[in-house]
């Protein structure tokens, strides 16, 4: 029985191609066309991703095996995916969950003024010593405490934990995005904003932000697991 | 027809930004469909003046690299539903963006928008590069200072070399007062050092500064500099408007429109 030198496997985003590296280009062209025609029926007229295995293909080959593929079925290749990029999503995914688990417990500090146009990134919880200016971005995958005049913009929760809060000693913020809810600062001079608020966290609740005072009850509710 | 101007001075601090702020909203408040984009990256001030920072979620550069849809980054203004603001990156620097990357941004805002309005960074590098490079007309902003009119002739000269069709001067921050003690040029000396037409001149009021630090730009109100900025996007839509009398009389701004020429 003749060696399979074309096998078709299916992952999340469409098939993988596994080819046969031993073959000439021309042979395996022919049997991915014989692969595709049989199957044809299975497909009908999927949309799909591509991926090759087993083979390196140049540019002109991808195109011309994807040029096989819909000429002999009904199948449409929407884009290959570099087998790379493949990996590097599975990789990413998984380091995601991983540190998702951690990011609101484990913490670190900053010491500091943040000003217009600086970006702060956090794969945990951040404590700001100093001030957060109009411009400026902290971004935590955890919960953000400014012990400082809070004015820039903050995401908390920035891999999705909608449990994340942002307390501030002062807050006038600019915009403030816990997970996928964004609350922005009230419209008016600028010149009225900047005064003392007091000690302030801000949380969601059914997907909208709410800023308070700090006290007793506030903080029983807020979760830091 | 869609009209691209950019708004270009050279010198720094001569009002770029206060223009593009007041003729975008003037021209919004004559029915007209107008963006701002703001291509001063890193150093974004139109989304203040504007009084729109706090809406910002993507800017220009986000659009550019294709993070984001153009709809997306958008920013309908608080006042006007026909006016939009494209803001800056204030993260990145100038070279973010390219020219070529410009044309294929404003070719698609070009199906939508009566104007579309650039507020070009200081400058003849990369920034003032990519502010013109779609641009249909310009408008000169200077004041009556040696260094800024050295300057926007410098702009004026590089204008003509990208084959900018149109250009019109905006003599700004005028003292008449100054002017008649003959401390300060006057419009008629700017223009005849440039070269180029004048669509306005706007006195120094300080109407201006408060607009600015409110966020509200004061096109269209009562204020000498409203009346001249309104008279400018009139001017832009090819209206005939004679010039404003910018002399203060008596401690009340005067009322009388004249022609001075």
């Amino acid at each position: 029985m003749k060696q399979q030198t074309v096998v078709i496997k299916s992952n999340k985003y469409g098939i993988t191609l596994f080819l046969d590296k031993d073959i000439s280009f021309r042979e395996l062209l022919g049997d991915v066309a014989e692969k595709f025609k049989a199957s044809s029926a299975f497909f009908k007229d999927a949309k799909m991703a591509l991926a090759f295995e087993g083979r390196y293909l140049s540019r002109e080959e991808q195109i011309q095996v994807i040029q096989t593929i819909q000429s002999n079925s009904s199948v449409e290749i929407l884009c290959v995916l570099e087998q790379d990029a493949l990996k590097e999503e599975y990789m990413k995914k998984a380091l995601e969950e991983r540190k998702n688990a951690s990011s609101s417990e484990d913490g670190r500090f900053y010491k500091g003024t943040l000003r217009s146009g600086q970006v702060l990134e956090s794969e945990t919880s951040i404590i700001v010593l100093g001030d957060v200016n109009p411009g400026a971005t902290v971004v935590s995958k955890g919960n953000v405490v400014v012990l400082g005049s809070l004015k820039g913009t903050i995401h908390a929760g920035a891999a999705g934990n909608e449990h994340a809060f942002v307390a501030a000693l002062n807050m006038n913020p600019m915009q403030i995005r816990i997970a996928d809810s964004i609350a922005r600062s009230a419209d008016g001079p600028l010149a009225a904003k900047g005064n003392g608020t007091g000690p302030m966290i801000a949380y969601t609740e059914d997907g909208n932000i709410y800023m308070e005072p700090i006290t007793k009850e506030v903080i029983n509710d807020i979760r830091v697991d | 027809m869609s009209e691209v101007i950019v708004i270009t001075s050279g010198k720094g601090g001569v009002g770029k930004t206060t223009t593009t702020a007041n003729v975008g909203t003037g021209l919004a408040k004559l029915n007209q469909k107008v963006v701002l984009i703001d291509t001063d990256i890193g150093l974004r001030n139109l989304d203040v003046v504007m009084g729109l920072e706090n809406r910002i979620v993507y800017n220009l550069v986000d659009v550019v690299e294709g993070n984001c849809r153009i709809k997306q980054a958008l920013i309908k203004d608080k006042r006007y539903p026909n006016l939009y603001l494209l803001p800056s990156a204030q993260t990145r620097d100038k070279t973010a963006v390219t020219p070529e990357q410009m044309i294929k941004l404003i070719d698609e805002l070009k199906e939508e928008f009566d104007y579309i309005l650039l507020d070009c960074p200081a400058g003849i590098e990369q920034g003032f590069k990519n502010a013109i490079a779609a641009a249909d007309r310009a408008l000169i902003v200077t004041t009556p200072e040696v260094s800024a009119i050295r300057d926007a002739d410098r702009i004026i000269g590089l204008l003509e070399a990208n084959e900018i069709k149109r250009t019109d001067l905006i003599v700004n921050r005028i003292r008449m007062d100054m002017v008649e003690s003959g401390n300060m040029m006057s419009m008629d000396d700017v223009v005849e050092i440039l070269a180029i037409d004048m669509i306005g001149a706007v006195p120094d009021d300080e109407n201006i500064v408060i607009s600015t630090n409110q966020g509200e730009p004061c096109v269209g109100d009562d204020s000498l500099a409203g009346r001249a900025f309104m008279n400018i996007c009139r001017r832009i839509m090819g209206e005939e408007v004679p010039f404003l009398d910018l002399k203060i009389k008596g401690g009340f701004f005067g009322k009388l429109k004249r022609l001075f020429r």
